[in-house]
């Protein structure tokens, strides 16, 4: 039975835990201006996080080092600088949207200007990360982050022409008066959302922090093929809420607030206030993983002490790149720049990244001396292989595209 | 420890070490090599730690700017890189483990001013992770 | 790194042109996007009043809706009247749009002020005219697009 708890939480959290700015955005946006025509980038992003994710997972777990860990000695000290350059820079900027997020979540909650909320908002996922134990903050924040089922709730209570939507999803084909670029461009956005590097370094270092040995093989199986695809489930019906309610009238979300006007029309006040604890939940959980992220990842790198498995008196380095990481995502907020903004440009950015930052994954989750036994099968290579070709092709497609469509206006 | 032949570039460079206690201390970042008085082959007699070291192998543009980091991170006497003598190792599998606790290397150096003059002010910073 | 901030910089050519455009193709382009900025901005404001109207809202979502409404529709006119127009043609488009604009904002406004004050209950009143106004920048925003 306890057993069975375990498990359940761990799906439970991966669920809630999925989601984040990212997602809600590019959903959204996506929605109001493609319909459901783009569902099927959700779909491949979501097995391809699942597939890396399981091998990252993997990784630390029979080995008991995290992914990011093994980098340097499998790829050499300069691949994994790059790497680790295009890494870092992308989750500091994922994490400056982040929180650029909570507060705009906050925001939305008691209309006082977002920019207020920001340093507060830095503060709060400093002291998460420095005091609170992590299987606390990864079930505490993965579970409310549940709250964003509401958007299903709503989708479910309002009994739309599911034949429509599927209709849409199932077949992609480019709306009328939009232009061929632009869709390619969503397309490369939403994929980047799905699949955000972050995610499985953070993944990783989470099971080395949590002690998982090859007992919880299984579970970290679970965790990935059950939480993930729960998740993008969600992230779904962000984009067929657009769809339903924004895109007839035109409406392009460019803010938060529209993005919660679909659960708003169909259950009210109350869920609303669900819906906008759910952003905060998943943005704030968010902003704490992209935080350790930086903090992992440098420090992975140069090989001191990292975690908060150990008395932060005993990881000095990796808890000071983390306050700093989180103070300069911070200053990137308070500059004023749209949040919504940072958060496009991150997912843009991080889909052109994406073959970087997945590709050592694969290597080390092959590598023998690691994995013992536990290496990948052929099938997930061979699956895990063409998603590289496809992140390739993304990532060389991505900066031209978004010249040509001028990121998608 | 004396005697074992390995490939250097394999199983020794870019290595993580790791303590006594287990604790993590450092990658293997260049190694030290003097060649014996009475000639023959150059034997490893330490390990170098630290974006000095590391920099100084990488060559090129992207080791400079790692040496540049370096600089940044300390002054004259702490520019040199930390070393480990080869002394201290005890085992080499997949991670290079040492002998001595991490607090009697040199490579604490940078982690010991963190935690003097940064994180250790902070409140709670001694507290177990319960 | 040189690479990157010349690609930043063309971007943010792209991105921010308001001088002169050199063709009244561009600045019609340009002038349709507005009106579909806008477009989005009223319904949006449309939407929100038939929460209001159901009783579905509190006053302070609401209002954070239509002020940011506002203000999408108004920088939006901003971004669009600083940009030269390139001929006689596109001053007659300009005309008229900023016309179509002007309405938008003005209502937005009101939308707002009634809002902020509290009175949810005139917010279905004052937004009377907005569908036809957002019909009217649809079809600029299609005809010109």
């Amino acid at each position: 039975m306890k057993r069975f708890v375990a498990v359940a939480l761990g799906i439970l959290t991966a669920i809630g835990g999925f989601v984040d700015i990212g997602d809600i955005v590019a959903n959204a946006e996506t929605g109001a201006r493609f319909g459901m025509s783009l569902a099927w980038v959700v779909v491949v992003g979501v097995i391809g996080i699942c597939l890396f994710a399981e091998m990252a997972g993997r990784v630390a777990t029979v080995s008991g080092r995290a992914v990011f860990d093994l980098v340097r000695e499998r790829l050499g000290a300069r691949v994994a600088l790059v790497n680790l350059g295009a890494s870092f820079f992308i989750t500091f900027l994922t994490l400056a949207a982040e929180i650029g997020g909570v507060a705009l979540a906050i925001e939305l909650a008691t209309s006082v200007n977002y920019l207020l909320w920001v340093p507060i908002v830095a503060f709060l996922v400093w002291l998460v990360v420095w005091r609170v134990k992590f299987d606390v903050m990864e079930n505490v924040f993965g579970l409310a982050g549940l709250a964003l089922v509401v958007a299903a709730v709503a989708l479910w209570r309002l009994g739309p022409d599911w034949g429509g939507l599927l209709h849409g999803a199932t077949h992609p084909a480019v709306p009328q008066g939009e232009s061929h670029p632009t869709w390619w461009f969503f397309a490369i956005a939403l994929l980047g959302a799905a699949m955000t590097p972050y995610e499985v370094f953070f993944f990783s270092s989470g099971a080395v922090e949590e002690g998982w040995s090859r007992a919880d093989l299984i579970t970290n199986r679970l965790n990935v093929y059950l939480g993930f695809p729960l998740g993008g489930l969600l992230s779904l019906t962000l984009m067929a809420g657009a769809t339903l309610f924004l895109e007839p009238r035109g409406i392009q979300p460019g803010h938060l607030s529209q993005v919660a006007l679909p659960t708003l029309l169909v259950l009210g006040k109350l869920g609303l206030a669900v819906l906008l604890v759910g952003f905060f939940a998943a943005t704030f959980g968010a902003a704490l993983e992209t935080g350790l992220s930086c903090g992992y990842s440098i420090a992975q790198y140069f090989g001191f002490q990292w975690g908060k498995f150990v008395r932060p008196a005993d990881a000095p380095r990796f808890h000071l790149i983390t306050l700093v990481s989180i103070t300069a995502g911070a200053g990137l907020v308070l500059t004023t720049v749209d949040p919504i903004t940072v958060t496009e440009y991150s997912i843009v950015l991080s889909a052109a990244a994406l073959p970087l930052t997945y590709f050592p994954i694969l290597v080390v989750a092959n590598d023998p001396d690691y994995m013992g036994d536990k290496v990948n099968s052929w099938f997930t290579n061979a699956l895990g292989s063409l998603y590289l070709v496809l992140l390739l092709v993304v990532a060389v497609a991505t900066i031209p595209l978004m010249i040509l469509t001028k990121a998608g206006s | 420890m004396a005697g074992r032949v390995l490939d250097a570039g394999l199983h020794l460079l870019d290595r993580q070490l790791v303590d006594r206690d287990g604790r993590l201390a450092g990658k293997v970042d260049d190694l030290e090599l003097t060649f014996p008085d009475g000639g023959g082959p150059p034997r490893v007699t330490a390990i170098l730690v630290g974006p000095a070291a590391l920099g100084r192998r990488l060559g090129g543009r992207l080791g400079a700017w790692v040496e540049a980091v370096a600089n940044r991170l300390g002054d004259g006497e702490d520019r040199r890189p930390a070393r480990v003598s080869f002394a201290v190792v005890k085992r080499i599998g997949s991670a290079v483990e040492l002998s001595a606790p991490k607090a009697e290397l040199e490579t604490d150096r940078l982690e010991a001013w963190t935690r003097d003059h940064v994180i250790g002010h902070l409140p709670g910073a001694s507290d177990a992770p319960d | 790194m040189r690479r990157s901030t010349a690609v930043v910089g063309v971007l943010l050519l792209l991105g921010g042109c308001t001088g002169p455009v050199r063709s009244v193709n561009v600045y019609e382009s340009k002038a349709g996007r507005t009106a579909e900025v806008a477009a989005s901005a009223v319904q949006t404001a449309l939407l929100a009043v038939e929460a209001a109207d159901g009783g579905k809202a509190h006053g302070r979502y609401l209002t954070q809706v239509l002020v940011e409404a506002e203000e999408d529709a108004t920088s939006a006119q901003g971004t669009f009247d600083a940009i030269q127009p390139p001929d006689r043609r596109a001053d007659a488009l300009r005309v008229r749009l900023d016309g179509l604009l002007g309405e938008a904002t003005e209502n937005l406004a009101e939308l707002r002020i009634a809002a902020r004050r509290g009175h949810l209950a005139e917010l279905p009143e004052l937004a009377r005219p907005l569908p036809e106004v957002a019909e009217q920048l649809a079809s600029f925003a299609e005809a010109h697009g």
